[in-house]
C-alpha cells in the first residue's frame, strides 16, 4: 500500500523535474532559439510568437517547480494539464499539415525528438498528469502544502 | 474556524511570494551572467564578403547540409549583391553532426577551399547543389567534382581534408557558436543581435538595408 502511495510521490517530483529542466533550458539559452521552435509551427505570428517565447518559459518552469515542491498542488497540475494538451493539439497539427519539422524543439537542446515520439512522451504525460489530480494518487504526500497545512 | 484558517493560508501566500521572488532574481541573475559572458570572436577574412566597417555585420552559423540555411544563404548572397557597401558577411561553421551526415566532410572541403582563397566559389556550389547530395550514401564524388569545377587545386586539397587541424578548427568553431547560444542552424548575429531562421534573418534585415540604420 505504501508503494502505490510513493508512487504518486515519485511520479509528481518527476513530472516537475521534467517542466522545471525544460523551462530551466529555454530561459537560460537565448530566447531566440525558441522563438524559431515556434515559428516552425507556423501558428501565431508576430508580436504574439515573441512574447510567447519570452514568458513561456517562466510559466514551464514556475509550473514545474511548484509541482515538484507540492506547491498550490492541485493548481500547478492543473496548469500543467492545460500545457500538456496544448503541446499535443500544436504538434498534432504540425504532422497533420506535415510541416518540415525534424524535431519538436520542445526540451531545447537537451533532448531531441521526431514530433511522432512527442506525440507519444505528450499522451503519457497527459495521463500521468490527470492520474496525479485524482485523491487517490496521493501526490501531495512530503509535499509543501502538506507541511502548510500540519504547521499553521 | 476562519481566524485560523486565514493566518495559515497568508503564511503559505508569503512563502509563495518569496519562492516566486527568489526564483525569478536567481534565472535573472544567471541570464544576465550567461549573456555578459557571450562575445563574439574576430571572424575569419577568407570567409568573409562585403565592405570590412559596413553598417551591417551580419556573422553567419550555418550546416551546409541543412535546408533553411540554403535558403538563407541564398537570400545572404542576393543581399551582398545589392547592397555590397552596406553589409558584411562572415560565415562561421555549425555542423549538426546527430542529423546530417554529410554536414561535417562539406565543411572540410569548404575549410579547404578557404584556404585556396575559394571558399564562396564552393560555398554557393554546396548551396545550390545541396539536393544532389544530401541524400547520397557517399557525396565525396559529388563534393570533388564541384572543387575541380572552382580549379582547386587537388593535391593540396587532398592534404587539407586529411589534416587533422581542419576538422579541429571546424569542431572548434562549433562549440564557440554553442557557447554563444547557438542550437539549431541558420542563427544570425547581426551587428551582435541574434536572429534565428531565415523569416528572422529577413525580418530584421530588410528594415536596416531600407532605412540605411547604421550600427
Amino acid at each position: 500500500m505504501d508503494k502505490i502511495n510513493n508512487f504518486g510521490v515519485i511520479a509528481r517530483i518527476l513530472l516537475g523535474t521534467i517542466f522545471v529542466v525544460s523551462g530551466a533550458e529555454k530561459l537560460l539559452s537565448p530566447y531566440q532559439n525558441f522563438l524559431y521552435v515556434i515559428q516552425n509551427y507556423q501558428l501565431i505570428g508576430p508580436p504574439l510568437d515573441e512574447w510567447v517565447a519570452r514568458i513561456f518559459p517562466w510559466i514551464e518552469f514556475l509550473l514545474g517547480l511548484f509541482c515538484l515542491l507540492g506547491l498550490w498542488l492541485t493548481r500547478s497540475l492543473e496548469g500543467i494539464l492545460v500545457i500538456v494538451t496544448v503541446f499535443i493539439g500544436v504538434v498534432g497539427q504540425a504532422l497533420i499539415r506535415g510541416l518540415p519539422i525534424d524535431e519538436c524543439g520542445c526540451f531545447g537542446s537537451l533532448v531531441s525528438l521526431p514530433l511522432q515520439g512527442v506525440i507519444i512522451v505528450d499522451s503519457c504525460l497527459w495521463l500521468l498528469t490527470s492520474w496525479l489530480l485524482f485523491p487517490g494518487a496521493k501526490a501531495s504526500r512530503f509535499s509543501l502544502d502538506e507541511y502548510f497545512s500540519k504547521n499553521s | 474556524m476562519s481566524k485560523k484558517i486565514q493566518p495559515k493560508r497568508n503564511s503559505k501566500k508569503i512563502f509563495t511570494v518569496i519562492l516566486i521572488l527568489a526564483v525569478v532574481a536567481v534565472i535573472l541573475g544567471v541570464q544576465w551572467y550567461l549573456q555578459s559572458s557571450r562575445s563574439l570572436s574576430q571572424g575569419v577574412s577568407s570567409r568573409a564578403k562585403g565592405t570590412p566597417g559596413a553598417a551591417i555585420h551580419i556573422v553567419e552559423y550555418i550546416d551546409f547540409e541543412c535546408p533553411a540555411c540554403a535558403t538563407g544563404a541564398k537570400k545572404l548572397k542576393e543581399y551582398v549583391a545589392m547592397y555590397p557597401e552596406k553589409i558584411y558577411l562572415e560565415m562561421r561553421y555549425y555542423p549538426l553532426l546527430n542529423i546530417h551526415p554529410h554536414a561535417l566532410h562539406a565543411a572540410r572541403y569548404a575549410q579547404c577551399a578557404a584556404q585556396q582563397g575559394k571558399f564562396w566559389p564552393l560555398h554557393d556550389l554546396l548551396i545550390e547543389r545541396q539536393g544532389q547530395w544530401q541524400s547520397l550514401i557517399n557525396a565525396d564524388p559529388v563534393f570533388m567534382q564541384m572543387a575541380q569545377e572552382v580549379s582547386l587545386d587537388m593535391n593540396s586539397l587532398e592534404v587539407c581534408l586529411q589534416d587533422e587541424k581542419t576538422v579541429k578548427l571546424i569542431l572548434e568553431e562549433r562549440d564557440k557558436g554553442s557557447s554563444l547560444g547557438v542550437q539549431s542552424t541558420p542563427t544570425y548575429f547581426i551587428n551582435e543581435k541574434m536572429v534565428v531562421g531565415v523569416k528572422s534573418l529577413t525580418d530584421m534585415l530588410q528594415p536596416l538595408l531600407e532605412n540605411g540604420q547604421n550600427k
